[in-house]
C-alpha cells in the first residue's frame, strides 16, 4: 500500500471512529455536550485526505475517494452542530428566585396536575424535553 | 429522554422520594412513563400538547420539529420546596443537555 493509500484509509477509519462513538456514546455526558467533537473529527479526516490526494502518485482514486467522503462530513456536521442544532436565546420567564407561573397539565394517566401542588411539600425538577425520541 | 435516564441514574433511592421529577412534553406521555416505569425511575410526565404552559415560560423554538412545527427547548429547572427558582438551563444547542451532576448539585444546595 502506498502512503497516499494509508493516509486515505486512515482518514476513513477516523471518520467512521467519529460517528460510531459518538452514537454508542450519547449517553456519557462529555461526549453528549460537545457534539464540536466530532466536527473536529471530520475536520482532521479531511485534512489527512487531502494530504493522500497530494501525495498520491500512480492510484488517485482511493484518495479523492476519502477526501470526498471526508469533506461532505465535515460540511454535512459543521452545519448541522453550528446551524442546524442551534436554539435561538430568546427571553423565558425564569428567574433565579422567583417563583415561575404555575400551570395544570394531565399526567399519563390523565390525572391533572398542577405546579402549585408541590409547594410546602416538595422541591421539583422540572424538565421541558422534546418528546420520546 | 438522554437527559431524564442521566438524571434518574445518578439520584439515590432516597433523593428519589424527596424530589419530584416532573417532565414537560408536548408528545402523548403514556410511551415516556412506560420507558420511565421500565427503568425504574419515578417521574412524573404531563403533556403540554399545544404547548401552551411551554410557550407561556418562554420556551418554545418555533418551526424547529422533524415537520416545522414549534417544539419546546429542551430546558431544566430546580425549584425548591417553596415553588422558587432556585438553578436553572435552557440549552442553545439541542444535543446538549445539563450534566446530570450539575441539576444534583442544585437539588442537594436546597
Amino acid at each position: 500500500m502506498t502512503v497516499s493509500t494509508k493516509l486515505a484509509a486512515l482518514s476513513v477509519v477516523i471518520v467512521i471512529a467519529a460517528v460510531a462513538g459518538y452514537a454508542l456514546l450519547l449517553r456519557v455526558v462529555i461526549v453528549r455536550n460537545h457534539p464540536e467533537g466530532y466536527v473536529i473529527a471530520f475536520a482532521l479526516a479531511t485534512a489527512l485526505a487531502a494530504l493522500a490526494v497530494a501525495r498520491a502518485r500512480a492510484r488517485r482514486w482511493p484518495a479523492w475517494l476519502a477526501l470526498g467522503l471526508t469533506s461532505l462530513l465535515l460540511v454535512g456536521g459543521a452545519w448541522f452542530n453550528f446551524v442546524a442544532a442551534r436554539v435561538p436565546d430568546t427571553p423565558t420567564v425564569l428567574r433565579v428566585g422567583e417563583r415561575p407561573p404555575d400551570f395544570t397539565l394531565p399526567d399519563a394517566a390523565g390525572r391533572e396536575v398542577s405546579l402549585a401542588d408541590y409547594r410546602g411539600k416538595k422541591p421539583v425538577v422540572l424538565v421541558f424535553y422534546r418528546g420520546y425520541w | 429522554m438522554a437527559e431524564l435516564q442521566g438524571l434518574g441514574a445518578n439520584l439515590s433511592e432516597a433523593e428519589k422520594a424527596g424530589v419530584e421529577i416532573v417532565a414537560v412534553s408536548p408528545d402523548p406521555n403514556e410511551r415516556s412513563q412506560k420507558l420511565a416505569e421500565g427503568l425504574r425511575l419515578g417521574y412524573r410526565f404531563l403533556t403540554d400538547r399545544d404547548l401552551a404552559v411551554t410557550r407561556r415560560y418562554g420556551l418554545v423554538h418555533a418551526h424547529a420539529g422533524p415537520n416545522g412545527e414549534d417544539v419546546p427547548r429542551p430546558a431544566t429547572v430546580v425549584l425548591d420546596r417553596d415553588g422558587v427558582v432556585r438553578w436553572f438551563s435552557v440549552t442553545r444547542n439541542f444535543q446538549v443537555r445539563p450534566d446530570p451532576d450539575h441539576v444534583l448539585r442544585a437539588v442537594r444546595a436546597l
